[in-house]
């Protein structure tokens, strides 16, 4: 679900991007505002469905609640087992979202500029997280920490890295495509014959020319560890993040009562954070692809030699 | 005094030799242009002087100083690339603040420099203007701004106009040749197109298989091409092989020439369509030939042609002035007459 989340804010920059192109047409106008109510209905139903639902005190025969209440979200914001799944969470994808930036934007960059024979290696072990199950690394990790590391066995850290190593793909295929999209070799060399050191060439050229990427990446990065379960259940066992929890709720759901409501409202709070940051995402990359976008604002342009 | 020399410079890419013992030398002031077809080394010469490739052998300096193996960033040159690489996250104006401000330059001297800069490429509107805001010859102005805002001592620029159009092309030629002698810095041009390459350069290297094959100052080259592929390069040209009799070539009523050394049994002969004179009528001077087809080039119109020398048809194409051209109707016989002055021979 989190993923979802983050992938759909990159669809709809897309989406909107291809409507201001072909605005003069009005053929298939129409069509658009048909699948964009289809869309949106989509999207909406479930979350009003779970909005609800996290205000209901009972919800079984009719279509709406019998009555509502505000005590789930009371209890659950004041639970500190669910605050501090909270705060495990979003730690934990915050660190893999920066550890894979650093990690993989200097790699892209090498690879690019430097050296290009270590592309093919690089994207390989690019593709390598999409084509196993989470769960075969998780237990290939676990296997191989208990005998490198056994003391982080179930630790923060150790799930912190293989987040990490789930999660880099992403960051690594939106700042590679970012670099190729701002030509990224072509600015290293005319930054060095402008005299800037390599450190001033990342800082003032590349970094600025591929933020869009940058920030896309970590957004999904983030969320792939957010809302990661399977990998956190074999090898983070000692831990609470989220989704460790939602599934604790889900299997309890006949010992404790109003678990489903708590459950509505654990799920509307994953939702919030990651719209906030995805709008964020899209906010941001909209000032940067207004500025980078050709004809921009030039509608004064021609003729003027 | 900051000239450019190049000696024996030599650049493999794995078997293939893109440079192969280059020697040139640029004369302080100067504007060279690096003339050749792609391929033939000219960019990888200018990377080299850029530092942005290193030479396998030889050796790069400016001025005194052997730059060979110097970092691109330490060298004292500005660059103009191919397609516009200005940088987009950056206005016109931080463009050219740019090799200043990783210098660390006081932020006073910036701005009057940048005002400078502005003024002299004719962009103090477009300042604050992004890039992609800005037309293909203002992006193109601002590069040059750009390259020349750290007072380097050469400038070097690779095919600056060729993504441009041809209007814009021509006058940014003219605009790039005009800064480069009101600063008064030593450049280097490289170019396919040989008659941007005459107009904007002092002298012209000619470029072939990775060496110089000729450098001149454009006029002499345009008479006087040393080289096969000098002749074939510039300037259109008649291009005809004939027989070596008796140590000399030539187009039986029309010219007669010593043959080149070296040439075995045949020669190539060289001579530019505007020497070729044609004459209506079966009686003067010249080799009788027919007129095949006629094509109206404005001032001028250019005639193909094919007469006979030993029983072989020779076609060749000869240029004259469009209002005598009108007396003259294709499938007609004229008389064709070629200046032995101006006609070169290599050996085939």
């Amino acid at each position: 679900m989190a993923v979802e989340a983050g992938s759909s804010a990159v669809t709809k920059s897309r989406a909107a991007a291809s409507v201001r192109s072909s605005d003069r047409k009005s053929v298939g106008r129409v069509g658009r505002a048909v699948f964009f109510g289809f869309a949106l209905f989509y999207f909406c139903v479930p979350m009003a469905a779970v909005l609800i639902y996290s205000f209901a005190t009972r919800w079984t025969a009719n279509v709406l609640p019998d009555g509502y209440t505000l005590d789930w979200w009371r209890a659950t914001l004041a639970d500190p087992r669910i605050q501090s799944a909270f705060f495990t969470s979003i730690s934990l994808a915050s660190l893999t979202a920066i550890l894979d930036i650093a990690v993989v934007v200097p790699a892209a960059y090498w690879s690019r500029v430097r050296n290009a024979r270590i592309r093919p290696v690089v994207e390989v072990a690019a593709a390598v997280p999409f084509a196993l199950p989470y769960v075969v690394i998780a237990f290939g990790l676990m296997q191989f920490s208990g005998v490198v590391a056994p003391q982080f066995q179930g630790t923060f850290p150790l799930l912190v890295a293989g987040h990490s190593a789930i999660a880099f793909p992403f960051v690594y295929w939106a700042v590679d495509g970012a670099m190729a999209a701002a030509g990224i070799e072509r600015l290293t060399e005319t930054a060095e014959a402008c005299g800037a050191s390599p450190y001033q060439a990342l800082m003032r050229v590349v970094l600025p020319n591929i933020s869009a990427g940058l920030v896309t990446g970590g957004l999904l990065s983030f969320a792939a560890s957010f809302g990661e379960f399977a990998m956190a259940q074999i090898i983070g066992r000692s831990l609470d993040t989220v989704p460790l929890w939602s599934a604790e709720m889900i299997r309890s759901y006949t010992d404790t009562a109003g678990s489903y409501n708590r459950l509505a409202v654990v799920t509307l709070l994953t939702f919030a954070v990651l719209f906030v940051l995805s709008a964020l995402v899209v906010y941001w990359n909209r000032g940067q692809t207004v500025r980078l976008l050709p004809g921009a604002g030039a509608s004064d342009q021609g003729g003027r030699q | 005094m900051s000239g450019v020399s190049l000696v024996g410079v030599t650049k493999m890419y794995g078997a293939v030799k893109a440079l192969d013992h280059v020697s040139v030398d640029v004369r302080d002031g100067e504007l060279l242009a690096l003339l050749g077809p792609s391929g033939c080394g000219k960019t990888t010469l200018l990377r080299c002087v850029a530092g942005l490739e290193r030479p396998d052998r030889g050796s790069v300096e400016i001025g005194e100083a052997d730059i060979t193996v110097t970092p691109t960033r330490e060298r004292p040159i500005g660059m103009v690339f191919q397609n516009y690489a200005l940088f987009p996250n950056l206005t016109v104006r931080q463009n050219i603040a740019f090799p200043l401000e990783v210098r660390h330059r006081p932020r006073t001297e910036i701005d009057a420099r940048v005002y400078e800069l502005l003024d002299l490429v004719h962009l103090t509107e477009q300042g604050d203007r992004y890039p992609k805001q800005i037309s293909g010859g203002q992006a193109q102005r601002c590069a040059l701004g750009r390259a020349l805002a750290p007072n380097p001592e050469v400038l070097l620029l690779d095919e600056p106009l060729s993504a441009l159009d041809a209007l814009v092309r021509g006058r940014l030629r003219d605009e790039i040749r005009r800064v480069q002698q009101l600063v008064g810095i030593t450049a280097i041009y490289v170019t396919h197109d040989q008659s941007e390459a005459m107009a904007i350069a002092d002298r012209v290297a000619v470029m072939n298989a990775g060496r110089v094959e000729q450098i001149a100052a454009p006029a002499d080259l345009y008479d006087m091409p040393s080289t096969q592929f000098s002749a074939k390069f510039v300037g259109s040209r008649n291009a005809v092989e004939l027989a070596v009799r008796n140590g000399q070539v030539g187009i039986p009523g029309s010219f007669q020439i010593d043959a080149p050394a070296g040439s075995n049994g045949h020669a190539l002969a060289f001579f530019r369509p505007e020497d070729v004179k044609v004459s209506v009528g079966d009686d003067g001077p010249g080799m009788a030939a027919r007129v095949e087809l006629k094509i109206f080039l404005g001032a001028t119109t250019r005639l193909h042609l094919v007469g006979e020398a030993d029983g072989e048809p020779i076609a060749l194409f000869g240029d004259l002035p469009s209002r005598r051209a009108r007396q003259i109707g294709e499938g007609e016989m004229v008389r064709v007459d070629v200046d032995p002055d101006h006609v070169q021979a290599f050996p085939v």
